[in-house]
């Protein structure tokens, strides 16, 4: 039972980075219908931003609004560069440009940093821990938690009470139809590459804070968990962004608890079968946005 | 008219020599007058036949596989496993399953059993893709692939008994390895051909088809799902080919060799090229293999590669090492803006070889011959059965489409089906066709029931339909689309007489823009073609979705003349359904007048005008009386 719960805390705590991250996904499937596999890029260059702000004395206090920044203006830089040129293409080209865009920010870290490690101090108190009954839960943990919570209820007012983002779920549900009513399109991509690069800098911030390092490889694995926790969620679906991400934090935690050593590093690979199989027996129920076509 | 001996067999395997030709010479140049090295020949003659297998599927299919390098994975464990010596197997895996410890065959029965092994695999991934609806830029589909490439990854670095695991996988010298080059050269012909022979084949034809335009292609016939696995299969066996020589070649095989940087060089290497071209898939395995090679150099020597003695110090910023990556990524990236069909698109060597001849052959025949073909006579319908639709109903949600609707139809008449918008007259074409499913009542061809069959099916018994908004296959010309019909009547409809398709050109007015793209065409012509394309299929009824929509009135007249003739051309019965009341009281025997789901009259086109019900819910809310 304790240690059920414990498995509890440590996936809310888990699964809240891969909502942030999801959500992030989610949003510009949206939009775009891209399925954006360069997501953890933002994470890559603010995991760089962090290294050479703490190299050169930052404290985390300024080093966390630098990396919301670097990751929100990251975000509209790629799509001013690469998305807004392929926009409206067939999903081949969507894919690829997303790909294209991973590959090519972490072959300039790779020119122009270094392949090996960086590594930079992580604050004092990720690794504190204070009893909670007959609990060990981490500080971070909570932090974690309690922003995230905070994050996704202040996405959700947006979402629910301004223009923006009745904009943004209206081109969600229908962006010909958005369009037409007067959406404008430009603005509506743009705010979602500016949400969606927001939620991956709050993301990014508890990513580091923890990992303490960087590599120019670092996005894949963020990417793979948001990708994935949206798929889980049925893309382009938000709040279903937000139960996957929940939803994989906490099976990998189950997962990695429960199954002996040797296999419990099988997970992504789990996880990817697991959507296939849904996408094979169930293909209505993953993807809310492929409407049925009209003729 | 087909297959074509010259044009789908002589000139592909022409032009694959020839493409053979030039690739292996330009590596051979390469290694001999340049100074190159051997090794890098060598591998880009594997990575050709690895691009050239990910072509014939993703090329023909439209559908993105990530999972092509897993089923290369697969193959090449299968090989190392079946050729190693057991002396050698009892150094890194012992305790092989499947008493794969004691195996040892030579090569190429292991490469044999390796394909048998993968196409297996292939099998169930491509029911499963199958299962999910694959078509033409589906996501699921693309990320069915990518869990195939990630589970057989993690498979294969957590299951050290079978294959190494991740540090020390399998390392060996079969026999003295692959000293010959000759399997290579083999290989890659085989590749060649298979990817050219396949892509003018009724299957490749086919499943371009539905690449272009999944829901016409089923509307005619054909079954994407059967095409797309006979892609795969073909696909796949070419991968695994190339996944076994390049293990061979190595000696050894780890589980990141067949991971992500090989599919992402194999995928870069074919949209460089164009994915829809066999000549653009071997383009861009020697533009790629030529630019990481430069790259790297640069990368290591600087600018003094090319002997300029320039000193490399003002670009030390970009020339630097690893700048092979950056140019792989910049390659992917700025094709997928700038042009994503590749250098080449859909080029292709045998049928530039095939418009060259025809063209030189034209110009020396007379001009004034008698080159355009004879107009098709009218035929006789060869059987008397009547389409008849009985107590369709149709609900969306709460919304009732359909309400006991029923529609009877001869094999010489022409009828119509009226209403105002939202009355269910596509949903009843629809269900008629198969891509609807009705909640009640039956569909019957003569003693056919036809009720729930997939839209296919329904096709090859003779039911073929137009679309409201066109659905041509746009990459296709003209000629092309009205072949694929013509391809499925063939095997399916052997007991019609199929109409002459240069005939049907003509009689169609599309014969002096038949070998135009099919996307290229104006609107009107665009109509023509895609009614030709249906009569094509030599069908018993014709089922027309608003076949005027958007034309004047003078073209609406054409249009009722066109319609008679080509109906004529195959003796088929007409069901059309259309807002223009000129046009529909011009052509039809009878009309059904429905609204609101229900058939509220049913009569000659005087008759229907003239019934007070119909004037109330139609006529007399419109202006087009």
């Amino acid at each position: 039972m304790v240690e059920l719960l414990q498995n509890l805390i440590d996936g809310l705590g888990r699964g809240s980075i891969y909502a942030l991250l999801a959500l992030g996904v989610a949003v510009i499937f949206g939009v775009m219908h891209l399925l954006n596999f360069a997501h953890g890029e933002l994470i890559t260059v603010s995991g760089y931003a962090a290294f050479w702000a703490i190299e050169a004395g930052w404290s985390w206090t300024l080093t966390v609004p630098l990396v919301i920044v670097v990751s929100v203006l990251t975000s509209l830089v790629i799509e001013r560069v690469a998305f807004s040129r392929v926009r409206g293409a067939d999903q081949f080209t969507l894919l690829l440009t997303s790909f294209g865009v991973h590959f090519v920010v972490f072959a300039i870290f790779l020119l122009y940093v270094s392949a090996s490690v960086k590594t930079f101090a992580r604050p004092g108190w990720v690794t504190d821990t204070y009893a909670l009954g007959s609990l060990r839960v981490e500080v971070y943990d909570t932090v974690v938690i309690a922003i995230t919570l905070a994050t996704l209820a202040g996405t959700t007012f947006v979402l629910q009470r301004t223009t923006f983002g009745l904009s943004l779920r209206a081109a969600a549900a229908d962006f010909d139809t958005a369009r037409l009513m007067g959406v404008r399109s430009d603005s509506v991509i743009r705010g979602a590459f500016a949400l969606s690069g927001l939620l991956a800098g709050i993301a990014s911030v508890f990513w580091l804070m923890r990992a303490g390092s960087t590599v120019p490889s670092a996005g894949i694995d963020p990417m793979l968990k948001g990708v994935l926790a949206a798929l889980i969620g049925g893309l382009g679906s938000l709040r279903g962004a937000v139960v996957g991400g929940f939803a994989l934090g906490m099976a990998e935690v189950l997962l990695r608890s429960r199954l002996p050593d040797s296999i419990a590093s099988l997970t992504e690979g789990v996880v990817f079968l697991l959507i296939a199989l849904l996408f094979i027996f169930r293909p209505q129920g993953l993807v809310s946005v492929d409407h049925a076509e009209r003729v | 008219m087909f297959p074509d001996l010259r044009r789908d067999v002589l000139l592909p395997v022409a032009a694959g020599l020839i493409l053979f030709g030039l690739f292996v010479g330009a590596g051979l140049l390469y290694q001999g007058q340049l100074g190159g090295q051997e090794r890098l020949v060598t591998l880009a003659l594997i990575d050709a036949v690895l691009v050239l297998g990910l072509q014939i599927y993703v090329g023909n299919t439209g559908i993105l596989s990530f999972g092509h390098i897993g089923f290369g994975a697969i193959a090449g464990y299968a090989f190392a496993l079946m050729a190693i010596s057991p002396v050698e197997k009892a150094k890194r895996v012992a305790d092989a399953p499947f008493g794969l410890a004691d195996v040892h065959l030579g090569p190429w029965t292991s490469m044999g059993l390796a394909l048998v092994v993968v196409l297996i695999v292939a099998l169930v991934v491509g029911l499963g893709l199958a299962r999910s609806g694959a078509e033409s830029g589906a996501v699921s589909a693309t990320v069915i692939t990518l869990a195939l490439l990630f589970v057989t990854h993690e498979v294969a670095r957590n299951w050290p008994d079978l294959t190494g695991g991740d540090r020390a996988g399998l390392s060996f010298r079969i026999g003295g390895g692959l000293d010959s080059r000759a399997p290579l050269y083999l290989a890659l012909l085989a590749a060649i051909l298979s990817a050219l022979l396949y892509a003018r084949s009724r299957g490749g034809r086919l499943a371009v088809a539905a690449r272009e335009d999944d829901l016409a292609a089923r509307a005619m016939g054909v079954n994407p799902l059967v095409q797309q696995m006979v892609a795969l299969l073909l696909s796949v066996a070419v991968v695994g080919m190339g996944a076994g020589l390049r293990v061979y070649e190595r000696g050894s095989i780890l589980p990141r060799d067949f991971f992500f940087n090989l599919t992402l060089v194999t995928l870069v290497m074919l949209i460089v090229g164009g994915r829809r071209s066999v000549s653009g898939a071997l383009l861009g395995v020697a533009v790629i293999t030529a630019g990481r090679e430069l790259a790297r150099r640069l990368g290591q020597d600087g600018f003094e590669f090319f002997g300029i003695g320039l000193d490399g110090a003002p670009l030390d910023w970009i020339f630097r090492e690893n700048l092979k990556t950056v140019f792989l990524g910049v390659a992917m990236l700025g094709f997928m803006i700038w042009r994503p069909s590749g250098l080449l698109d859909d080029w292709d060597l045998d049928r530039w070889l095939h418009a060259r001849l025809d063209r030189w052959r034209s110009r020396r025949e007379d001009p004034q011959d008698g080159t355009r073909p004879e107009l098709p006579s009218e035929v006789e319908p060869d059987d008397t059965d009547v389409l008849v639709v009985k107590g369709v109903g149709v609900s969306f949600g709460g919304f009732q489409a359909l309400d006991e609707v029923g529609l009877e139809v001869g094999r010489t008449e022409v009828v119509g089906v009226i209403g105002p918008n939202g009355a269910g007259k596509t949903t009843l074409l629809n269900v008629v066709t198969g891509l609807v499913g009705s909640d009640t009542g039956r569909v019957e061809l003569g003693e056919v029931d036809l009720t729930g069959m997939p839209s296919h099916q329904i096709a090859r018994r003779g039911l073929v339909r137009t679309f409201q908004n066109l659905r041509l296959f746009g990459a296709l010309t003209v000629r092309e689309n009205i072949e694929v019909s013509a391809l499925v009547a063939s095997s399916t409809r052997q007991h019609r007489l199929p109409p002459d398709i240069d005939g049907l050109l003509l009689v169609a007015g599309l014969w002096d823009v038949r070998d135009r793209r099919a996307r290229e065409l104006d609107y009107g012509t665009s109509r023509r073609l895609e009614l030709a394309r249906a009569v094509a299929m030599a069908p018993s009824f014709l089922l027309l979705d608003e076949p005027t929509s958007g034309m004047s009135d003078a073209e609406s007249l054409v249009m009722v003349d066109q319609v008679r003739r080509m109906a004529g051309v195959v003796g088929a019965g007409v069901v059309v359904i259309d807002h223009d009341l000129n046009f529909i009281t011009g052509i039809c025997d009878r009309i059904t007048c429905l609204d609101r789901g229900q058939v509220i009259a049913v009569g000659s086109a005087a008759e229907v005008q003239a019934d007070p019900v119909v004037q109330a819910a139609y006529l007399g809310s419109s202006a087009e009386t």
